[in-house]
């Protein structure tokens, strides 16, 4: 378990550039998700922090020792691959321990750090079978496990459980999250899969376009996204962006209607309006602005009514979920102004107070 | 289906199935011949008209062959100078393939394609600069001197190089983060998940090198030194060439490759197929 600093690492691949600058802290025991697009540089971040892409400039401190220059082996890091990359000729025992044995650790302590593993993976009974005897949930398990074996200051985990169906899914994420408080080691998970990114971590990073966007706990970076990139990306059904004019402490969408937003805005700029689908409902009479339903998702708890303004936008609104709104209705919306946000020019956020 | 182009498929068939039996008739009948010809007695084997069945059965080369010469000793020439070849072309061709394959050097690709080249090379044209090589490293009439030229051997690299390619990279980065070295690498992950092609490609080096004949033919002038394929010019005397007692011999060379064959049937046919689209 160490703390792992990057201390503006760049990299490219020929003229392009892949990680821009990039500073991050992530402290000892911390379950911290890389989240973004694909080639948002993510993966080459993680693979960066792994050793098998090289740092072009910058520091890579694991533990407090200079590890840029390090081969991947010297790292004491642990990667667990999407893939899995179990090697098929060998047995589970013999993937779990090929790690050790080739460091020539003592076989007795080899035998006792794989059958503690594999005790905390519930899989003692698979310790002889071959990979291609396992299912893939299986398979999961001893890619985890021989990470694990290492005693790593720090697993990393690039995009495990992608190839696992939505159910196996759902229950690793769990025990993922279990293994981590159990053992308290540094992880640091890449996804672009936001609920995961959501569930599991401490801290999420938020990359786009080779560099950082934003880094805070699933809750900051869902609440006060810092660009309009986050607030697009992270949350499902995605917020709902209005485009308008900012006046006087008030947003004039393109409709015509007037929303009071309490935020401390430059005035000199343009801003488009950002709202998360729950924070705008379905109301009875005058609501701030109106709309012709045109799709209705019933999703059991909460509906949510696909809306087209006057002008033409259109905004995802909630409702409870035993609504009665058909698509064709006309309907009134109430937005929730503490959760409004505005976004420059540049993208930049700005929040309700 | 209708009935009419089901018949008309029967009847493509059927001619197929009747060329590869003329064609495989074609094939196998100078193997016959010459091992119905080595059942007859001399005087037989030279009579003008074809005669499929011996009129006397005849074991007498044979036994001329495994006694008269030196068949023994060149058996053992040639296993030993086979497998020499077998195990020296696979481990350094393995060794050459894997770092083609896996390595980042400088001048990495340039000698790929150097590699490649030598194969627009054929070995008659190199054979006298191989010659007066090994005769001046005094290495005439010495086994290590018919094996050391049967070792340039390009194909068995770009095969390797190709599977090696085809493994996953993920491997190899699993691996690298478990703190194996190269040769940990190659020996306990690469040439584990690729056993198939090395016993293939062990198998074809065996034969190539079993069937040689121009080299040792010129690297031996010493009898108890020959190849089999060699030793089989040697049955003969001054009033001539004996046929019968040469095919005799010639059947006794080819029997080891032969049962080879039938004993790794798939494992040559995998090997012949590999190279196929590279051996020239």
């Amino acid at each position: 378990m160490a703390e792992i600093i990057l201390d503006k690492v760049s990299k490219s691949f020929g003229s392009v550039r892949v990680i821009n600058e990039v500073y991050l802290t992530i402290q000892s025991g911390e379950f911290v998700v890389f989240l973004g697009p694909s080639g948002s540089g993510k993966s080459t971040l993680l693979r960066m922090i792994a050793g098998l892409e090289t740092i072009d400039d910058g520091r890579l401190l694991i533990g407090g020792k200079e590890s840029q220059t390090l081969p991947p082996g010297q790292r004491n890091v642990a990667m667990v691959f999407q893939n899995y990359a179990l090697y098929p000729h060998m047995t589970v025992r013999d993937n779990m321990a090929f790690g050790l044995r080739n460091i020539k650790m003592a076989a007795p302590e080899v035998e006792r750090r794989v059958q503690d593993a594999a005790r905390m993976l519930e899989m003692d009974a698979l310790l002889d079978r071959r990979p291609s005897e396992l299912s893939g949930g299986q398979r999961q398990r001893v890619a985890i496990g021989r990470a694990i074996v290492k005693e790593p200051a720090a697993f990393l985990f690039d995009e495990p459980l992608s190839n696992l169906d939505a159910a196996l899914r759902v229950r690793t994420r769990v025990e993922l999250a279990e293994l981590h408080q159990r053992m308290n080691s540094t992880m640091i998970y890449v996804t672009h899969d936001q609920t995961e990114a959501m569930t599991m971590s401490d801290r999420i990073v938020i990359l786009n376009d080779c560099r950082i966007e934003q880094i805070g706990t699933p809750m900051e970076v869902y609440t006060r996204p810092a660009s309009r990139f986050v607030a697009g990306f992270i949350g499902s059904p995605s917020m709902n962006f209005l485009k308008g004019s900012y006046k006087d402490g008030a947003m004039t969408l393109l409709d015509g209607s007037r929303i009071a937003a309490r935020v401390a805005v430059p005035e000199a700029d343009t801003y488009e309006l950002g709202i998360r689908p729950e924070a705008v409902k379905v109301c009875e009479g005058e609501g701030d602005t109106k709309g012709q339903v045109k799709v209705v998702e019933h999703l059991g708890e909460r509906t949510l009514v696909h809306v087209h303004l006057s002008d033409g936008s259109a905004i995802v609104a909630q409702d409870g979920g035993r609504s009665q709104v058909q698509p064709g209705d006309e309907v009134a919306l109430r937005f929730d102004i503490s959760e409004l946000h505005l976004f420059d020019s540049s993208g930049k956020a700005w929040h309700a107070e | 289906m209708t009935a009419s182009s089901a018949r008309q498929i029967n009847l493509v068939g059927g001619i197929i199935t009747l060329l590869t039996l003329i064609i495989a008739i074609l094939w196998a009948f100078p193997i016959y011949w010459g091992i119905v010809s080595s059942l007859k007695p001399e005087n037989e084997v030279v009579r003008p008209y074809i005669e499929l069945w011996p009129e006397t059965l005849t074991f007498e080369h044979y036994i001329f062959a495994l006694t008269e010469t030196q068949i023994g000793r060149w058996y053992i020439n040639s296993i030993a100078t086979a497998v020499g070849a077998t195990i020296l072309t696979i481990s350094t061709s393995m060794l050459v393939g894997y770092a083609l394959s896996q390595l980042r050097f400088p001048l990495r690709r340039p000698l790929y394609w150097l590699i490649l080249a030598s194969f627009m090379v054929p070995t008659q044209t190199l054979i006298i600069n191989h010659f007066v090589l090994v005769a001046n490293m005094g290495l005439l009439n010495t086994w290590a001197g018919i094996i050391l030229p049967q070792l340039i051997n390009p194909v068995v690299i770009i095969v390797y190089k190709q599977f090696f390619d085809q493994v996953p990279r993920d491997f190899r980065e699993a691996a690298v983060m478990d703190n194996a070295g190269e040769f940990r690498i190659l020996f306990k992950v690469y040439m584990p998940m690729n056993w198939g092609v090395t016993t293939a490609l062990a198998i074809v080096t065996f034969i190539w090198s079993w069937n040689s004949f121009l080299w040792p033919f010129l690297a031996v002038t010493k009898t108890e030194m020959m190849t089999i394929t060699v030793g089989i010019t040697q049955v003969s005397d001054a009033f001539g060439v004996y046929y019968a007692s040469q095919l005799a011999a010639a059947v006794l060379a080819g029997l080891p490759v032969a049962l080879a064959y039938l004993l790794f049937q798939r494992r040559v046919t995998q090997a012949i197929t590999l190279s196929a689209g590279i051996k020239g």
